[in-house]
């Protein structure tokens, strides 16, 4: 188990066990724990606290969780992780478009909660474009050369589809919605047209996964996008069986 | 029944009251409208029913010639087609009002159990993840605790799990017993099938999963109520088959849209007609698999919010297939860019 260097993570959550449960795990990893529980509290300790990132439950009682994130956004580029229910998927993407990094859907363990916190540090300390080759996995991207290869051999991939599993492999291991994947792929008068992306999604999956109808890599996030999912999902980031 | 009984006590009361008090017609038919209007406060049936029997009674016992149905004077025509004005007039008005009323009640009703069920989800689902939270917390901080007491952990996250599940089928059901449009998004049914599956990682491990999908083919419908749907469909499969019997998912345009099919080779339908799986609580004879009786009820709810359909059959060979078609096809005609 990997220990962290100390960083603090503020933990923005109303429900005193919940909160009590995020401590316990993050503080077992290694990081120090801020707590809120209410919005005041969390934009104090935002600026006070200096966390590296933030757990902000969605369903505050004293306002709006996205309240807290769009003005965190306007000052701040900490990641932010968002927890919510299975069937709030339109709020998981409202907080997304609004420049939360991810979300978890409760219930989650632990190691769903580091995987998800450790992507997002990555993320946060490295700039995407930093990397010409990207590597996740059987799959190797060679940005610069415009070539992707899948276990050794080349596969051939249209303009369209180059640039989406550039981008998803740029945030690898985080999701991005439907929405940012139309934007940068196609442009602001795209970004209702969902179709598009599903159609270019289902290409590049038969041209990179074993099985496209059981993908390994590109994983659906229903309702909300896709996610590629990240090479370093190591056992200890699995749930343990 | 009761409304017509007092139909006809009424017309009764008023040949009984206009008899013994020898009143003038004109008062006669004052008594019958009055008959009529207490009995067409039952609605629109027992109103005519009283209507009609004033008319002849009114006809017979006070219209001279007394004592028989014949009429002297035509004027009298015209009262007898006043009672039926009556009679119809304020049974229609009164059944109106009261399928209103019911209307209301019904909606406010709905509104009621819309809103209960939210907040007793949101209230259990937050001590639900605090259960799975703490459960894995342990686990993961304590890994040289004995074998019993890890798997008890394990049996605390998976029992939260299938509380979760319940949880939110029940409020599926909710949303689409409620009657509100889902949204229409084209999807490949490989997508959701996929997603499906990944969700199903851990029930299906070491399944043989077959999987048989016509090219390019979507379904229009909301994506997150149809994975729902499928992740009911194969869950149900999983949990009332062998573990070392395949399951078999197939999809093809169909004259109605698409067919998905999810297929097993199980033990087949439980006796009884193959609907009764559908509907709510139903549980089949092995109550070691039973959950709560929602599975597939949902899977119908969805499918029906779409406007779509869904049968249970004996599959040829043995095993049950479940069957859903939804609108769907290939993907919209208009240009996508390439």
């Amino acid at each position: 188990m990997t220990t962290e260097t100390g960083e603090t993570v503020l933990v923005v959550e109303n429900e005193a066990p919940m909160r009590r449960f995020l401590r316990t795990a993050l503080a077992t990893h290694g990081f120090r724990v801020a707590e809120a529980g209410t919005l005041r509290e969390a934009e104090e300790a935002a600026t006070r606290a200096m966390p590296v990132a933030i757990v902000l439950d969605l369903g505050l009682p004293d306002g709006d969780g996205l309240e807290l994130l769009r003005r965190l956004r306007e000052w701040s580029t900490t990641p932010v992780i968002v927890l919510s229910a299975r069937d709030r998927e339109d709020d998981k993407v409202t907080a997304l478009d609004a420049g939360a990094d991810d979300y978890l859907t409760k219930p989650f363990g632990t190691s769903e909660l580091l995987a998800r916190i450790r992507v997002a540090l990555r993320h946060a300390r490295t700039q995407p474009s930093d990397e010409p080759i990207i590597a996740i996995g059987p799959i190797r991207i060679d940005r610069a050369r415009h070539e992707v290869a899948v276990d050794g051999a080349l596969v051939h991939l249209t303009p369209i589809e180059f640039r989406l599993l550039a981008l998803l492999a740029a945030h690898a291991g985080k999701v991005l919605t439907h929405r940012q994947l139309l934007l940068e792929v196609w442009g602001p008068g795209s970004t209702h047209e969902t179709h598009y992306l599903r159609v270019h999604m289902a290409a590049l999956r038969r041209k990179i996964e074993r099985d496209a109808a059981r993908p390994k890599w590109l994983a659906t996030e229903a309702g909300v996008g896709y996610r590629l999912r990240d090479a370093s999902r190591s056992s200890d980031d699995l749930p343990p069986r | 029944m009761r409304a017509y009984l007092l139909a006809l006590a009424a017309v009764a009361g008023a040949i009984a009251i206009g008899g013994v008090a020898d009143l003038a017609l004109a008062d006669d038919v004052m008594l019958f409208l009055l008959a009529i209007m207490i009995a067409a406060i039952g609605g629109r049936g027992p109103g005519l029913l009283a209507a009609a029997l004033s008319v002849a009674a009114y006809d017979f016992f006070f219209v001279p010639p007394r004592f028989t149905f014949a009429i002297a004077d035509l004027h009298h025509l015209m009262t007898f087609a006043v009672m039926f004005a009556v009679g119809i007039a304020i049974g229609t008005l009164v059944q109106r009002l009261r399928h209103a009323r019911e209307a209301e009640l019904r909606a406010r009703a709905e509104e009621l159990r819309s809103a209960l069920l939210a907040t007793v989800s949101h209230d259990l689902r937050t001590p639900l993840a605090i259960i799975t939270g703490m459960a894995t917390s342990v686990r993961d901080g304590a890994p040289q605790l004995p074998a019993e007491q890890l798997e008890a952990l394990d049996t605390i996250v998976e029992e939260a799990r299938r509380l979760g599940a319940i949880l939110t089928n029940t409020m599926t059901i909710t949303r689409v017993e409620s009657g509100g449009q889902p949204r229409r998004e084209w999807v490949p049914v490989e997508e959701l099938v996929g997603a499906t599956l990944d969700r199903l990682d851990a029930q299906l491990a070491g399944r043989d999963v077959k999987i048989s999908l016509e090219r390019d083919v979507g379904v229009h419908v909301d994506p997150v109520l149809t994975e729902q749907m499928l992740l009911n469909l194969v869950e149900n499969a999983t949990k009332h088959t062998p573990a070392a019997t395949p399951i078999e998912i197939a999809a093809r345009r169909a004259s109605d849209g698409v067919a998905i099919e999810v297929a097993d080779r199980g033990p087949g339908l439980p006796p009884g007609p193959a609907e009764q799986v559908f509907e709510k609580f139903f549980r089949g004879p092995d109550t070691r698999a039973a959950g709560a009786g929602l599975g597939l009820a949902v899977c119908r709810g969805i499918a029906v919010a779409h406007g779509g359909r869904i049968e249970a059959a004996a599959r040829d060979g043995g095993g049950a297939v479940f069957r859903v078609w939804l609108p769907g096809g290939l993907a919209p005609q208009e240009a996508i860019p390439a």
